[in-house]
């Protein structure tokens, strides 16, 4: 069985090809920007920096963009950008939404578990001024009344370069080594 | 000559004098003070017992102490290196068990028969070390059965528990197809009188036939106790529901005198044989190792798990035997001889940590009332010190360096790798294919024990019952300390153990003697095999690696710590129910083996009766039922239960009836007897 869902996943990536594609005309700064926050985490860190993604509360249309981050288009791994499945591994917490009443408390365990130096993005309006649920029953406020905040991304939602450009500004946040 | 012959004597006859004390002890006294006079009476027979077992091995009286006592019983003793080989293993045995069970025993105190306990437990230690020193059949089979039958009455101790009866019962049943088989293969040997002596046996010359009939039998009646694949169904029964000190016993040295049987009939009555009984022995052994350790994976109940490991370590001294067999009958002394020592030294170091680890799990259950291990965890905060020797337990029976069983399945493996000498193709296909068998049982192993250590002793308790555990009394920790350093030190002194082994084996079946030497590395070295080991020089290098580490981590490594709590995905709070269980742990395995387990699942979910989004309740049950078992014993027991039927009708509650039977018996009696020969 496992032979033959192999020959199947052969066959379909024949079949596709490539499928990253060249960024768009005007794009140079993104690409400019990338490499520049790949230098920098390879002189500040040594290696990639790892990302701990956390909803607190968000519509999603941040984690599109975050998730655009690792699309064919922008591929952030080449440039040292990684996302961990647990905030152990984590050197950066990237934080999107109004924080509800639910994810309160386990967005700050995810800060406490978070090992130090640590530095904390927060993405799109809503994490800073909880955008349209502001007042809502269901909320406790902007990310920054729950952990603090290094970075503040604005946008409805941000784009990927945004992001990117939020990630470096954190990055020089991070003590020299 | 005479002094050593005193010697002997003065110490055999403490060892009498102080069992025979103990259960006459127990049958006077009551309360705390006999419980103690029990022990004490266990824990100096077992001294004195161990004594001559190291007089015997040290002053090298063998073979020619011959100790006649009672002279006309019919009853024969004499030690020899073997002999005193297994007295040893029976006193280090029986002095920790008899220390531990006086605290153990105290919660028997008003429940269930302490006298029983104490005076079986008294004669099971006599019968045992009695049985090693046997030299005549009639001495051989008849201590045989006063252990089995005293190991029958220990097991029955908790007579009300659910399944104790059923377990006892496959125990007599299973020991007693094998002492049929026994009294065969001595009779054979013997030509038909049960006080020829063992020497007379040996000089017999018996045609092949009756050779092959005697090793077939005897390899099955003391593989029936020994607990070999597939007559091993009874240790996972009788294990579990005996007091622990006893499984200590039963695991450590009751089913050893499998071992030692096997040892004393193939290889010094009949002085070893054709290739193909070294085969047979080698592949029974391999097979109950892997499968051993395979049902062991599965176990959730602690004590079922030990047994489970009985059977698999079991193997380990049997691969040894058959390799040894092969070797010897391919002229390969030198070889064969490392086989036995591998096999006589992993039958020493398995009583050392195996009693460990049964007495380890009877201070879990005492302290907890439960067996299973998903209702255990977080033991090691309440109970440190047993945790500590549990912990060393399972790290030698998981073969670590530096520790005793690394050392004696590093012979096997020798033994095993020496093979290669053997220039035959049958060798050449059997030994790779052993060594590999062995290779997944050690791991396997380690998988295993990493399974009962961690979810009975760490993180989040499972139950109130293991949040309520407290220390196990001082005795009890005793005799878990001594097996502890035991095991320790038969792994750091490995090349002290071994040419003291040899020299016990040294004469048996023509096996050479060798040299005992000493350096400060103490190397473990045997000639004519690939390998050479210093168990003092491998603990040396873990201890300065230790070190090292240690010292790096002071020296270089951040100090600012944080203690934080354990992450669990940012929920509120942790519970018990969180932890990875023993089933979940075991579950990859499981699936990767599913061709040999044969698990059935069962998965009920009930629905809310207005919508099957909403479920109200799941229940997995999956359970293995070794299914060669079942085909092997199903068919064994119905024809037992038909001709059970079939007798039964001669008893038919009729006086006359039994009358006849009477004048029949009589007749046909008085006619046999008269018969003109």
């Amino acid at each position: 069985m496992r032979a033959g869902t192999n020959a199947l996943l052969f066959a379909k990536i024949l079949k596709l090809g490539l499928a990253t594609e060249p960024l768009g005309p005007g794009d140079e700064g993104l690409l400019h920007l990338a490499r520049s926050v790949e230098e920098r985490t390879l002189r500040l860190l040594g290696r990639a920096v790892a990302i701990r993604e956390v909803d607190a509360g968000s519509c999603n249309g941040c984690e599109i963009e975050i998730t655009g981050l690792t699309s064919p288009v922008y591929d952030a791994a080449r440039f040292g950008i990684h996302f961990v499945a647990s905030p152990r591994h984590a050197d950066l917490l990237l934080v999107t939404g109004p924080v509800t009443r639910n994810m309160e408390i386990p967005l700050r365990k995810t800060y406490e578990a978070t090992p130090d130096p640590k530095l904390v993005v927060a993405v799109g309006d809503c994490a800073r001024t909880c955008g349209v649920f502001q007042s809502s029953y269901a909320i406790v406020g902007s990310v920054d009344a729950v952990v603090p905040v290094d970075v503040f991304v604005a946008g409805c939602p941000p784009e990927p370069a945004d992001i990117l450009r939020g990630i470096l500004a954190a990055l020089d946040r991070l003590p020299k080594r | 000559m005479t002094s050593d012959l005193a010697i002997a004597h003065l110490l055999l006859g403490l060892t009498v004098f102080a069992y025979v004390g103990g259960a006459l002890a127990a049958l006077s006294v009551r309360g705390a003070a006999g419980r103690a006079l029990t022990a004490i009476g266990a824990v100096a027979g077992s001294l004195a017992t161990l004594a001559l077992g190291l007089w015997s091995l040290g002053a090298g009286v063998t073979p020619t102490l011959a100790l006649p006592v009672l002279p006309f019983s019919g009853l024969a003793l004499r030690v020899d290196g073997l002999s005193a080989f297994f007295l040893v293993v029976v006193g280090v045995a029986g002095v920790a068990v008899g220390a531990y069970g006086f605290g153990y025993s105290a919660h028997y105190e008003g429940r269930y028969s302490l006298r029983l306990l104490g005076v079986t437990l008294n004669l099971l230690l006599l019968s045992l070390a009695i049985q090693v020193t046997a030299d005549n059949a009639l001495t051989f089979l008849m201590t045989w059965e006063m252990m089995s039958v005293a190991a029958y009455v220990l097991v029955l101790t908790e007579h009300d528990q659910g399944g104790t009866v059923r377990a006892a019962n496959w125990y007599l049943g299973v020991t007693h197809a094998g002492f049929a088989a026994l009294v065969a293969a001595f009779l054979l040997l013997s030509a038909g009188d049960p006080t020829t002596s063992f020497e007379a046996m040996r000089a017999a010359s018996l045609s092949p036939g009756a050779r092959d009939a005697v090793f077939a039998l005897a390899l099955l009646g003391f593989s029936a106790k020994a607990g070999i694949v597939p007559l091993h169904v009874w240790l996972p029964m009788a294990h579990p529901v005996a007091p622990s000190h006893v499984s200590a016993l039963m695991s450590g040295v009751v089913i050893k005198m499998g071992v030692y049987g096997l040892l004393r009939v193939t290889l010094d009555l009949l002085g070893g044989g054709p290739a193909w009984w070294g085969g047979v022995v080698l592949g029974a052994g391999a097979i109950s190792a892997l499968l051993g350790v395979l049902y062991a994976l599965m176990e959730h109940d602690l004590k079922r798990l030990l047994a489970y490991h009985s059977v698999e370590n079991v193997g380990i001294i049997f691969i040894g035997i058959g390799a040894g067999l092969m070797s010897q009958s391919y002229g390969l002394p030198g070889l064969a001889l490392l086989g036995f020592v591998a096999a006589l030294y992993h039958t020493l170091n398995h009583a050392c940590f195996k009693g460990l680890l049964f007495l380890g799990a009877g201070s879990v259950l005492q302290a907890t009332h439960t067996r299973n291990m998903e209702e255990l965890g977080g033991l090691i905060k309440r109970m440190p010190r047993t945790a500590l020797f549990f912990l060393v337990g399972s790290a030698a029976i998981s073969a670590l360096p530096p520790l005793n069983g690394f050392a004696s399945e590093w012979l096997v493996f020798q033994a095993l790798l020496g093979g290669a000498a053997i220039p035959r193709p049958e060798v050449a296909l059997v030994m790779p294919i052993a060594v590999a068998m062995l290779a997944l049982t050690s791991g396997l192993a380690v998988a295993c024990f990493v399974k009962a250590f961690g979810i009975t002793f760490l993180a989040l308790p499972r139950s109130t019952a293991a949040e309520n555990a407290r220390e196990a009394p001082p005795s009890m920790q005793v005799g878990m300390l001594m097996l502890a350093i035991l095991c320790i030190a038969l792994g750091l002194g490995a090349s002290l153990v071994v040419p003291a082994l040899g020299g016990a084996l040294a004469g048996l079946g023509g096996l050479p003697a060798v040299p005992i030497g000493f350096s400060l590395e103490m190397p473990l070295r045997v000639s004519g095999t690939v390998g050479e080991m210093s168990p003092v020089l491998v603990a040396a290098g873990l201890l300065l690696l230790g070190g090292i580490t240690w010292i790096a981590l002071r020296l270089l490594a951040d100090r600012r710590l944080r203690v934080g709590e354990t992450w669990g995905c940012g929920r509120f709070g942790q519970t018990p129910r969180m932890e990875y269980t023993a089933t979940a742990f075991a579950e990859p395995l499981r699936r990767v083996f599913a061709e040999v387990y044969r698990p059935t699942q069962d998965l009920s979910i009930d629905f809310h009766p207005a919508s099957r989004y909403f479920v109200e309740s799941i229940e997995y049950r999956s359970a293995i039922h070794p299914w060669f078992e079942q085909a092997l014993y199903t068919p064994v027991l119905r024809l037992l239960r038909g001709a059970a039927h079939r007798v039964r009708r001669l008893q038919a509650g009729s006086l006359h009836l039994y009358l006849t039977y009477m004048t029949i018996v009589l007749v046909v009696l008085l006619i046999v007897a008269r018969w003109p020969r």
